[in-house]
């Protein structure tokens, strides 16, 4: 089967399915703590956008954004394996440490999602697609809260990510160059391998200032940064 | 024929590998590192570049163009006058780092930032350098970090904001090109300025998009953060300068000499309010970095036959004072408890090089009298208080702040020590802190000798090609 059938067969998912499933894809990046909802959430907003982008450049040119994506998911589940590892303690079951609360943030996406009900009609945008338009604006409102709300590298930065990857939807609807593909999966991927560090280093810094329950740092320890 | 780009990015990342291989012999590392910068500031600074030379019996061209891929790398005359500055500093940086236990993994680090900053010097279409911003801003991820576990904000805040402007610049680029489709309609024009301004505000992360610069002093060693500063600001207000050349436009739809005035005001007036305010080194010298980070937005924001040179000026005077106030920072961090003004006391009596080196740097980047700022600060005043008194004033403002940052500083090192245990400082740090300051001093008290330089650069960068 070629690259082009796979993605025939996949054409039932091309278009509002992929939208939904990438925006739910991007709430399972800000919302649980646990690393591998996060990772799988992350997963599933690059093959969505990855099926999303093949409406608008060459198949083989789409399926680089669920290669990088693939890749730097790897890196990161290296990194969170290192870090849940018996052999490094220090970081132990406090890792990933949170700023805020798991119900919190849930309402803070909450309180998104009507932000995005009120402003979706009235943002006009004719550079891209009305589907594309509900994309990026749920991707980048997902995003923005996941770095406003996320201090710990693996959410803040696959945030970031998603945002890099939202913002592919607009730049591909407007140039098709082989050239600004390359830069931006290139970039995507040593950006990842910059937040896998940044990962490693933050989990690394041990559980002393953890307290305890399913949200170990909620609130800083004494002297901790609020 | 060898292409001077190609030559130069080769060296670099040969020098970077090498240097990796070598980075637990710290100072044969330090030295490679700080030869071959020296040799490329060298190299840019005496071979012509509308003529081949002969290097190492091979002819190189500095001059001509790689070209590859839709994109082309070229050493232009302003370029090679940026160039000379970010070799002339990286090496001197080495050193210090060398001599002030910076992290063996800066020296690679260090060369394969100083590669990518070349590529956005030399890079053509100009709409392809902000990506090797991004790259740079990734990169120095690990330089910050220098595999130390533990607080990662400053790291993550370098990389943040250059990756959030990048969609500025790319749509900017679509409205530009849809421009020349209708050239009567100036919308797509005022469009992609704005883009273009909000990109660079990002770029720039005047305040109040600032954080970067206290978290990356409070985390990274100094000398690295020092470092950083003085080549990625230079290196992001040259690519401005740039931009503004190249598409005049810029400066007629939007007044963004307006804008960068104001911001640079701004950021000066933050910088040094925060800095009388601080209790930890690190902090301190991030402050006063940004108060003269204003400063020199400001300078750029003048343009005009004076604001150019002005900037140019500020550039080289204020890398000497930020170096030497990071060297008497790296020293104190060291050797104390902490960098907490609290775990300084008796400092003085121990590391008094690095002390007045602390000293002698935050007046520098006050813009004191025999530091070598004193100058071009009078003349930048001298310019904004032509455009309004009361901008001037601010600036005087904000320079007391940091005045009083830096003596709050000093008084915290003097007194008894806290600790007993506290080395003296090596003779060779002291003789690299006294070596820093006598140049401040010498620029202070002579800075015609910078007009040759300055005057050099002026006209390349005021009229650089697209």
């Amino acid at each position: 089967m070629s690259l082009t059938d796979l993605f025939r067969q996949l054409s039932l998912l091309i278009g509002a399915p992929a939208v939904f499933l990438a925006g739910a894809g991007a709430v399972l990046i800000v919302v649980p703590r646990d690393w591998r909802a996060v990772l799988f959430g992350y997963a599933l907003v690059n093959v969505m956008l990855s099926l999303l982008l093949s409406q608008v450049i060459p198949t083989e040119w789409a399926l680089q954004q669920a290669i990088a994506g693939g890749l730097v998911a790897v890196m990161l589940f290296l990194s969170a394996r290192q870090l849940r590892n018996p052999a490094a303690p220090q970081a132990g079951a406090a890792w990933p440490r949170m700023a805020s609360l798991s119900p919190f943030r849930l309402l803070a996406v909450g309180l998104a999602g009507v932000t995005y009900a009120v402003v979706r009609d009235s943002i006009a945008f004719s550079l891209i697609s009305p589907l594309f338009l509900d994309a990026v604006l749920w991707l980048c409102l997902i995003a923005a809260l996941g770095l406003a709300l996320h201090e710990e590298p693996l959410h803040a930065g696959l945030s970031l990510l998603t945002f890099v990857g939202a913002v592919q939807l607009i730049v591909f609807s407007l140039f098709q160059e082989r050239m600004l593909v390359g830069i931006f999966q290139g970039g995507q991927v040593l950006l990842g391998l910059a937040i896998a560090y940044l990962v490693v280093a933050h989990g690394l810094a041990g559980a002393t200032d953890a307290g305890a329950g399913s949200e170990p740092a909620a609130f800083p320890a004494k002297g901790g940064r609020a | 024929m060898i292409a001077g780009p190609l030559l130069l990015l080769g060296l670099l990342l040969v020098g970077a590998v090498a240097v990796y291989a070598l980075r637990r012999v710290e100072s044969l590392a330090a030295l490679i590192a700080a030869g071959l910068s020296a040799l490329l500031a060298i190299a840019l600074w005496k071979l012509p570049l509308d003529a081949p030379a002969i290097l190492a019996g091979r002819p190189v061209d500095m001059g001509r163009a790689f070209v590859s891929g839709g994109a082309s790398l070229q050493i232009t005359a302003a370029s090679q006058a940026v160039l000379v500055f970010l070799f002339a500093m990286a090496s001197a940086t080495f050193i210090l780092a060398w001599k002030t236990f910076q992290g063996r993994t800066f020296y690679p680090f260090g060369l394969l930032l100083l590669a990518l900053w070349s590529i956005v010097v030399v890079l053509q279409p100009l709409t392809l350098t902000p990506y090797a911003v991004v790259l740079a801003s990734v990169l120095s991820v690990f330089v910050i970090q220098a595999g130390r576990p533990g607080d990662t904000q400053g790291a993550w805040r370098q990389l943040l904001f250059p990756t959030l402007a990048v969609p500025f610049f790319t749509i900017a680029v679509w409205y530009i090109s849809q421009a020349a489709l209708n050239p009567d309609d100036q919308m797509p024009l005022r469009t992609a300025a704005w883009l273009l301004i909000g990109g660079f505000v990002l770029l720039l992360q005047p305040a109040p998009l600032h954080v970067a610069l206290p978290a990356v002093a409070r985390q990274a060693p100094p000398v690295v953060a020092a470092f950083l500063w003085a080549g990625g600001q230079a290196v992001t207000l040259y690519l401005l300068q740039r931009f503004l050349v190249t598409y005049p436009w810029l400066s007629e739809v939007v007044d963004s000499a307006r804008w960068l005035l104001w911001l640079g005001i701004l950021t000066a007036l933050v910088g040094g309010a925060l800095t009388a305010t601080q209790r930890r080194l690190g902090r301190l010298t991030g402050y006063a970095a940004l108060y003269d980070y204003g400063i020199l937005i400001v300078a750029l924001g003048l343009r005009g036959t004076a604001g150019l040179p002005t900037a140019i000026w500020l550039l080289i005077t204020r890398t000497i004072s930020l170096m030497t106030m990071a060297t008497g920072a790296a020293a104190l961090r060291h050797y104390m408890a902490s960098d907490s003004f609290d775990d300084l006391r008796g400092a003085a009596s121990r590391l008094p090089g690095a002390a007045i080196a602390l000293l002698a740097g935050g007046f520098g980047l006050a813009g004191l009298p025999l530091t070598p700022q004193l100058a071009s600060r009078w003349a930048l005043l001298q310019l904004v208080s032509e455009n309004d008194a009361r901008w001037a004033w601010l600036l005087i403002i904000g320079a007391l702040g940091v005045v009083i940052g830096v003596v709050r500083a000093g008084q915290a090192c003097l007194g008894e020590l806290r600790f007993a245990r506290v080395e003296r400082e090596p003779v060779s740090l002291t003789a690299i802190a006294l070596l820093l300051i006598l140049a401040g001093i010498v620029l202070g008290l002579f800075p015609q000798l910078l007009t040759d330089p300055v005057a050099s650069v002026i006209l390349p960068l005021s009229v650089l090609e697209p």
